[in-house]
This record gives structure tokens, C-alpha cells and sequence, in this order.
């Protein structure tokens, strides 16, 4: 039952050399990778240069669509970070003992994903070199942003979001820098010395240390629920048939619940292959994760039913252009997303064959990032491509312009990735200690089972 | 102000308790006593954490801050810059709601990070703290702020005892 | 002296010449983008006919709409520009300042008639077009957003000229270019806080309505409906 789960628990240094493989070899691949990943993201960059000095005529947008995939992209990767921070956040406080091995890789693309998606409300703007129009200080232009406007919610919550993500990350990782810096020399001594802010692992340390990350979880859940609310807020707050319903919150809140965990599922099964975690990354992880996805599954099939329901029956004539349009110029994007968000992986995940294989659960997973792509495809041009007023119907093609940029932040997402593996623990060493030093192997009857101490911290509080 | 530390190196965490439980016994107080190890212990199971952990309500403290802050920020859009727009009241109620929120929830993680480093006593930077760093090789160090002279050496024999593999003195603070 | 400007259009005269899209553009200092542009729906024009077929072949027949911003009571582009390019002046015009604009482009997004358009590329008038560009309007560049005004420098000429020879404005005397240039009369404006004025009157025709008016935004722009009958 133990045994692949488990990993030598007598070597210690064995352990941190296996955890730490990323931070330690650095191979010609790893060059060859960040050289193209740099190739691909510095074209990005130039083009939107491009885009910026000729004007957003060179995108395929038009009126009426004049939100593109550009804003897409900006939901898809947001989307894409909630998982990280969330789950991690739900499995500490859970108290899951299977979490640490899964946790630094969620969190880290938390916060990559969040400096990607960032960007994209800035991309998209028509005078991007003004962008601090909308930042409040005080200014000789008399200007101070519109706080009605969802955009600046946006702005405020995803900065918020984004700071607790980055705090979330380091935090988690002040011990393993400790430990880096322990273990280093050099440069990266001298890097871990600062950033380890002298962590040494005494007692008062740690239990100072649980208590803030436990406070850490418990504050950045409703920030994360916010975000992405907010995020669909920019759509449900507008005069748009197809964007302007109650449900799009939650609905947005499942749908980035659902391509998150199936982001880290793809993160840790690559990191798996590259750094040889297959001690770390059991099928147990993926096994759980891919639960999670299926359940996640349906309940966005369940939303996408009740969205579609009401107004199928309803069949008020503006939302039903909208959604009618999904089965005539958009027919290939609705196709894929139903079949890559439900059809596909809701039946391969509920397989324990599936959840337990890693090539299998990744396809799925990746399935189900290919389709939550398609759900924001639709939601945000399907909606404006059919506006009120069928005299300007237009619809939208993206152009390369576009194309290139959306493919730079898949390589800046990837890039960030890589340096972070280079220069952090990419595996959550004490976590996975902790959780080591906390399980014994205890006979029952006849088979060794995992047996796990569970340190119940709180009772104090009366003490004082 | 340093002191004079006794650190004692121990392999594992039953020799470690022996020695933790044989010091408390000097008697010594348990704030002068702690252990440096790479996994968390409980409370207890080597050495005490005599001081309630505090930060945690002012958290909660800053929350309130941050929300006035946010507060603050919303209402300024409206005395500042007081243009009707769209019929709506100048001072709109839901975004004040949500900005106030989203800028507590920020300066509650600051303060997380802030206050709970300084409880941690990590932003310290100028003391000379005593460190072990063996114990990343599952070793854990009971270290001791002794008086030197007979209490050192009752101290070290309570170590000794317990089965340190290493003894050693610092000056330095916990 | 306060006023709330509206327009009236009445669909029983509107022939559908588009004369009011010509005048607008050249009032107003809009550029003329070519068929590939307007191919791709990046028309720049402030007012547009909507043309709708009623019926199929044969006996198909047009109906046309023309559709200038409608200067909403409450307007939808005002609140979500998170830069206040977009406000509501004192006469009741949703006011567009070019130079605050950084082209977001949820204005245009959440405006339901789809009146706003977007600087897509920096426009050039080739000579000698740029000698006929109107002085009192600004070129604007590319990333900004951009609508009807009811011509407002117009509306800013007349007022001057009424306060500085004290006297009222006339109704009547206000004319955007769409509605100077229609031939059949089919537009009309004037200012709503007169009681007496053209417009005044128009806006309580039983024939009035206005476009999604369920939708709750009180436009200044009212359409009187078509009869239907004999030579309609």
C-alpha cells in the first residue's frame, strides 16, 4: 500500500538533493528551452510594439467586438491562477495530508500566471503609453479614476490579489530558503541569506510560522472567490444580452476553479518528467487532483445547463441571438468546449485508470484548458458579436497580431516558470518533511498501513 | 544582548525531548530554552513556547485599517472629482463595498507578512542569532541560555545525559 | 440658462439617403476609411442608417433607421469609463474628452446602440482633404474613442452668441449638421426645457418611441413611428 508513496525517510540529504534537483543541475536543455521560450516571448513583444505605434487596427477586432481574445487571454490566465493559491490555500487548512508535494508548484503558478494576465487589460488598451490615467495620486491633470467603473475593481482586486499571491508564495517558502541557504554557497548564499530573513526553525519560529500561513489561507480564499468574481463582473455589469446575467460570478468563480486544477495538473506532470519527482508526484496526487477536476466537471456542466436553460426557454430574443449564435458562426468553438469541458473528460476522469495514469490525466487536463479557452472565446466575442442591434453585427477572426502576442504569454508563463525553478525549491522541502516526520508505518493485522500524527494547534489560546 | 548559549546536538526527536524536559527540570525557564530543527515540533514535545502568539488580532486590527484606507480611496473619486454621471449619485454605494474590501484584504496580508515576520523575530536583522545547520540532516539542537559557571555545567551534564552528540557554547540570542 | 437638447426623427420622411452621415463627416472631422475598413465594421461614422429588410424577395422592402448617439439620460458608457472621458455635461449631452481617453473601449461595449466608434489606426487626409478639416473640432488619434456631440460646437457658437447679444436662443437656431442637411426634414432638434419649442412638441407625438427603450437608458433622441397605409 506504502511503499511508491513513500520516500526514504532515513537520508535527509538524499531527500534534498531528489527535491532540489532543479536548483542544483542546470542542463543545455534547460538553455535551449528558455532560449526559445526568450525567442518566442521577444516577438510577442515586438509586436505589440507594432501594434502600439500603428494602432489597434492591426488586431481583428471591429465594432461591435471590441473586446478580442486579448481580453480572453487576460480571463483565461486569471482564471488559470485561481487554483494555485486556492487549492493550496483549501488543503492547508483542510489539513490534506497528501498536499505538500503539490503545493509550491500551485502557488508559484498562481502568481505567474497572475503577472501574465495582468498585462493583458494593458495590452488591450488603445493609448497603452497612458495607462496611468488610471492609477490614483494626486496629478497636475486634475484626472482621478472613476471608482464605478468595474474596470478599476478589476484593477484594485487584482492587485490585491496579486500581492497576497506573491506574500502567499514567499511565505510558504521562508524555511526551504533557509534551508537553501544552509546548503549553498556562493551567490545563491548570499540570495537565500536575505531572502530567508535569518528563518532558523526554532520553536517559537514555527509556531509563529503556522500561524501566519494559516492566516495567510484563511484570508486569501475570499480574495481569490473576489477576483474572479470581479473579473465577471467587467462582463455581467454591461448592457450585453449574454453577459449581463447574475449566475456569471459563481459561473466564473467554477469555471477558474476548474481550468486552475487542471493547470497544475499539466505544471506538476511536466515538472514530474523534467526533474524526476516520481517519488514526489505519486499517482496518489494525481489520482486526488483529477477528482477534484471531475467534480469541477460537473458542476460547470451543471452552470453552463442552467445558463443555457433559462434562456432557451425564456427565449427573449436578444440573449437567444446570442446563444443561437453558438450553433451557427461559433458551432466549432461551442463543439470544443462542450467536448473538451464535459463530454470528454467528465466520463476518462470518473476511471480510477484515468485519475492514476499521468499521461491520461494530463490529456484531460489539458482538454479541459483547451476548452475553458473556448467558454471566454464565446462569452466575451460570441456576446458583443451579436449585440442589440442586428445592423452592426459583425463577426471576429483574430489576426496574427494577436496570435503572437497570446503565444508570448504562454512563453513569458513558461520562462517565469523555468527561472523560478532555477532559483527557488520548486518542491515544498519542509512541507514534505514535515509530512514525512509526522507518518509512521504501523502493522494492522497483517498489512503495514500509514499511520499519521496530527499536531492539533489552537488549544494555547486559552493560556494566555 | 547576547548571552551565553549552550547548544546541544541531538539525533532525533526522543533524545532531543530527554534533553529539552532534563533542562526545564534545572530548573531553567522555558523562554531561555528552544529547539532549531527542520520540521515544526509540537508544543511541547522538546520545548515550551512560553509567550501567546499576539499578531493574529492585530491583523484583524489592520483589516480595519485597510478598510477605512479603501474607504478612503472610493470616497476621494467622489470628493474629488464630484461628476454626475449617468444620473447615478455622485457617492455610489456597491463599488465603495468593494473597493473597501479588496484594499482591507490587502492590508490584512501585509500585516500577516509584516507582523508575523516581526513576532517570528525575523525582522531582528542586527542580533546575533544562534544557528545550527545540521539540522537539515534530521538532527535537532536544544539550545540553552545558561549563566556561565555551575548552571553551564549542570546544563551540559543534563545534555550529556540525554545523549547530545555535540556540545558547544555561543554567544548569541535565541 | 439651462437646457436639455433632443432630436426627433421622424421614420415617416427619412428616406434613407444617408445625406446626414455626409454632413456628419464633414462637420465633424471624420475620416473616410475605405471599403476594406468598413468591410471589417470599422466605419467611423458618428450617425449611421440602419437599413432593415422587411419580407423576403420579391416585395422585400426597406426600412431605414438612422441612429446618431442617443444621449442617454443614463447613460451606460458614462459609469464604466474608468477615466471619466466619458461624462455627462450640464445640458444633458454625454460629453467625450478625447485628450483623458486611454481606449479601454468598455464604453463602446456597453453602449447599446452601438453608436461609439474607435480610432483603429491614426488617420490621414491626403491633399488637399486636410484643408478642409474643421478648426473648431480636434483631429483625433489613433486609441481613442470617439461619438456624436449633437455637434456641440454648434451648440457652444449659439449660446455665445445669444449671452453676448442677451438674449435667448432661438428654437431653431441650434442645428447639428445632420439635421441642417436633411432633405426631407426628417430630423429634428431643439432644446426640451423650452415648452414652446418644435421638439418640445414632437416628443409628446403619440407616434414617438424610442430605440430598446426598455433597456431603462431615457435617450434624448425619440423616433416617430411610420404610418402604415396608403403611399407609406
Amino acid at each position: 500500500m506504502s511503499g511508491e508513496n513513500l520516500l526514504a525517510r532515513t537520508d535527509e540529504a538524499q531527500l534534498y538533493r531528489d527535491l532540489s534537483r532543479s536548483n542544483l543541475v542546470t542542463t543545455w536543455k534547460w538553455f535551449a528551452g528558455a532560449g526559445i521560450l526568450s525567442l518566442v516571448l521577444l516577438w510577442g513583444i515586438g509586436v505589440f510594439v507594432y501594434m502600439m505605434m500603428t494602432g489597434m487596427g492591426v488586431t481583428g477586432l471591429n465594432r461591435p467586438v471590441f473586446w478580442g481574445i486579448l481580453i480572453v487571454n487576460f480571463v483565461f490566465w486569471i482564471g488559470l491562477s485561481h487554483s494555485g493559491t486556492l487549492i493550496s490555500a483549501i488543503l492547508r487548512l483542510t489539513h490534506a495530508t497528501w498536499r505538500a508535494p503539490i503545493l509550491r508548484a500551485a502557488e508559484a503558478m498562481t502568481a505567474f500566471s497572475l503577472m501574465v494576465g495582468g498585462l493583458f487589460p494593458l495590452i488591450h488598451l488603445g493609448r497603452n503609453w497612458r495607462f496611468y490615467y488610471t492609477i490614483p495620486y494626486p496629478n497636475e491633470r486634475g484626472l482621478w479614476p472613476n471608482m464605478r467603473s468595474p474596470l478599476m475593481w478589476d484593477a484594485v482586486a487584482i492587485n490585491t490579489y496579486l500581492i497576497g499571491s506573491l506574500t502567499f508564495l514567499y511565505v510558504g517558502m521562508i524555511p526551504d530558503l533557509a534551508l537553501l541557504r544552509d546548503k549553498s554557497e556562493g551567490w545563491r548564499r548570499k540570495l537565500y541569506s536575505i531572502l530567508s530573513l535569518g528563518f532558523r526553525g526554532t520553536h517559537a519560529e514555527w509556531r509563529r510560522y503556522h500561524r501566519a500561513s494559516t492566516l495567510f489561507a484563511i484570508l486569501i480564499i475570499p480574495v481569490a472567490v473576489s477576483v474572479h468574481s470581479i473579473v465577471s463582473w467587467d462582463f455581467a455589469m454591461a448592457k450585453v444580452p449574454g453577459w449581463h446575467s447574475t449566475i456569471f460570478a459563481p459561473y466564473f468563480v467554477v469555471g477558474a476553479i476548474f481550468s486552475g486544477i487542471a493547470g497544475v495538473v499539466l505544471v506538476m506532470a511536466v515538472l514530474r518528467r523534467v526533474f524526476r519527482l516520481e517519488r514526489v508526484l505519486t499517482p496518489l496526487h494525481f489520482d486526488n487532483l483529477g477528482k477534484l477536476l471531475c467534480m469541477m466537471s460537473l458542476i460547470w456542466g451543471y452552470f453552463y445547463f442552467t445558463e443555457f436553460l433559462t434562456v432557451w426557454y425564456n427565449r427573449n430574443p436578444e440573449e437567444w441571438e446570442v446563444f443561437s449564435s453558438y450553433g451557427k458562426s461559433f458551432l466549432p468553438v461551442f463543439l470544443l468546449m462542450i467536448m473538451c469541458n464535459f463530454v470528454i473528460p467528465f466520463p476518462m476522469l470518473c476511471m480510477k485508470k484515468v485519475r492514476r495514469s499521468i499521461p491520461a490525466i494530463s490529456f484531460a487536463s489539458f482538454l479541459v484548458v483547451v476548452g475553458m479557452y473556448c467558454e471566454r472565446i464565446l462569452i466575451v466575442t460570441a456576446s458583443l458579436a451579436r449585440r442589440n442591434d442586428p445592423f452592426i453585427w459583425h463577426n471576429y477572426f483574430p489576426t496574427w497580431v494577436e496570435l503572437s502576442i497570446t503565444a508570448a504569454s504562454f512563453a513569458m508563463f513558461g520562462l517565469l516558470y523555468m527561472i523560478f525553478s532555477k532559483l527557488f525549491p520548486i518542491m515544498a522541502i519542509s512541507d514534505i518533511k514535515e509530512r514525512l516526520f509526522h507518518t509512521t508505518e504501523r502493522a494492522f493485522g497483517g498489512a503495514s498501513v500509514e499511520a499519521i500524527a496530527l499536531v492539533e494547534e489552537g488549544e494555547e489560546e486559552g493560556s494566555e | 544582548m547576547s548571552s551565553f548559549v549552550l547548544i546541544g546536538l541531538f539525533d532525533g526527536v526522543e533524545p532531543a525531548a530527554k534533553a529539552g524536559h532534563a533542562l526545564r527540570a534545572l530548573p531553567l525557564a522555558a523562554e531561555n530554552i528552544t529547539s532549531i530543527s527542520g520540521v515544526p515540533l509540537p508544543d511541547g514535545s522538546v520545548t515550551w513556547d512560553p509567550r501567546p502568539i499576539r499578531f493574529s488580532r492585530y491583523v484583524v486590527v489592520f483589516w480595519f485599517v485597510g478598510a477605512l484606507a479603501g474607504l478612503a480611496l472610493a470616497l476621494a473619486t467622489y470628493l474629488l472629482y464630484p461628476l454626475i454621471t449617468a444620473g447615478k449619485a455622485i457617492i455610489s454605494v456597491p463599488p465603495t463595498l468593494i473597493i473597501t474590501y479588496e484594499v482591507a484584504m490587502l492590508f490584512a496580508l501585509l500585516a500577516t507578512l509584516i507582523l508575523g515576520a516581526r513576532e517570528m523575530g525575523l525582522l531582528r536583522f542586527r542580533a546575533r542569532k544562534v544557528h545550527e545547520p545540521r539540522i537539515h540532516d534530521g538532527k535537532i539542537a536544544v539550545c540553552a541560555v545558561v549563566e556561565p559557571g555551575e548552571q553551564e555545567i549542570r546544563a551540559r551534564r543534563a545534555m550529556k545525559t540525554a545523549g547530545a552528540l555535540e556540545i558547544r557554547v555561543e554567544e548569541g540570542e535565541l | 440658462m439651462k437646457h436639455r437638447w433632443g432630436m426627433a426623427i421622424d421614420l415617416d420622411r427619412c428616406t434613407g439617403c444617408g445625406a446626414c452621415v455626409v454632413a456628419c463627416s464633414a462637420e465633424n472631422n471624420i475620416p473616410v476609411v475605405g471599403e476594406d475598413e468598413a468591410g471589417k465594421g470599422r466605419l467611423m461614422h458618428w450617425i449611421r442608417v440602419n437599413r432593415y429588410w422587411e419580407e423576403e424577395n420579391p416585395g422585400a422592402r426597406a426600412t431605414y433607421l438612422p441612429v446618431p448617439c442617443m444621449q442617454c439620460q443614463r447613460a451606460p458608457c458614462e459609469i464604466v469609463c474608468p477615466v471619466y472621458a466619458t461624462y455627462h455635461s450640464e445640458d444633458g449631452l454625454n460629453a467625450m474628452v478625447y485628450n483623458r481617453c486611454i481606449g479601454t473601449r468598455y464604453c463602446a461595449n456597453n453602449c447599446p446602440y452601438s453608436v461609439r466608434v474607435f480610432n483603429w489606426y491614426d488617420h490621414k487626409w491626403e491633399k488637399p482633404l486636410d484643408e478642409q478639416l474643421s478648426p473648431d473640432i480636434s483631429v483625433r488619434s489613433r486609441g481613442v474613442m470617439e461619438k456624436c456631440t449633437f455637434c456641440v460646437q454648434r451648440i457652444r457658437r449659439v449660446k455665445d452668441q445669444a449671452a453676448s447679444e442677451g438674449r435667448k436662443i432661438r428654437d431653431g437656431e441650434v442645428q447639428p449638421a445632420c439635421v441642417q442637411t436633411c432633405p426631407p426634414g426628417a430630423l429634428v432638434f431643439g432644446d426640451l426645457e423650452d415648452p414652446e419649442s418644435a421638439i418640445s412638441r414632437l416628443f409628446k407625438d403619440p407616434r414617438r418611441f424610442r430605440i430598446f427603450e426598455h433597456l431603462g437608458t431615457e435617450p434624448h433622441v425619440v423616433y416617430l413611428k411610420r404610418r402604415k397605409g396608403a403611399g407609406a
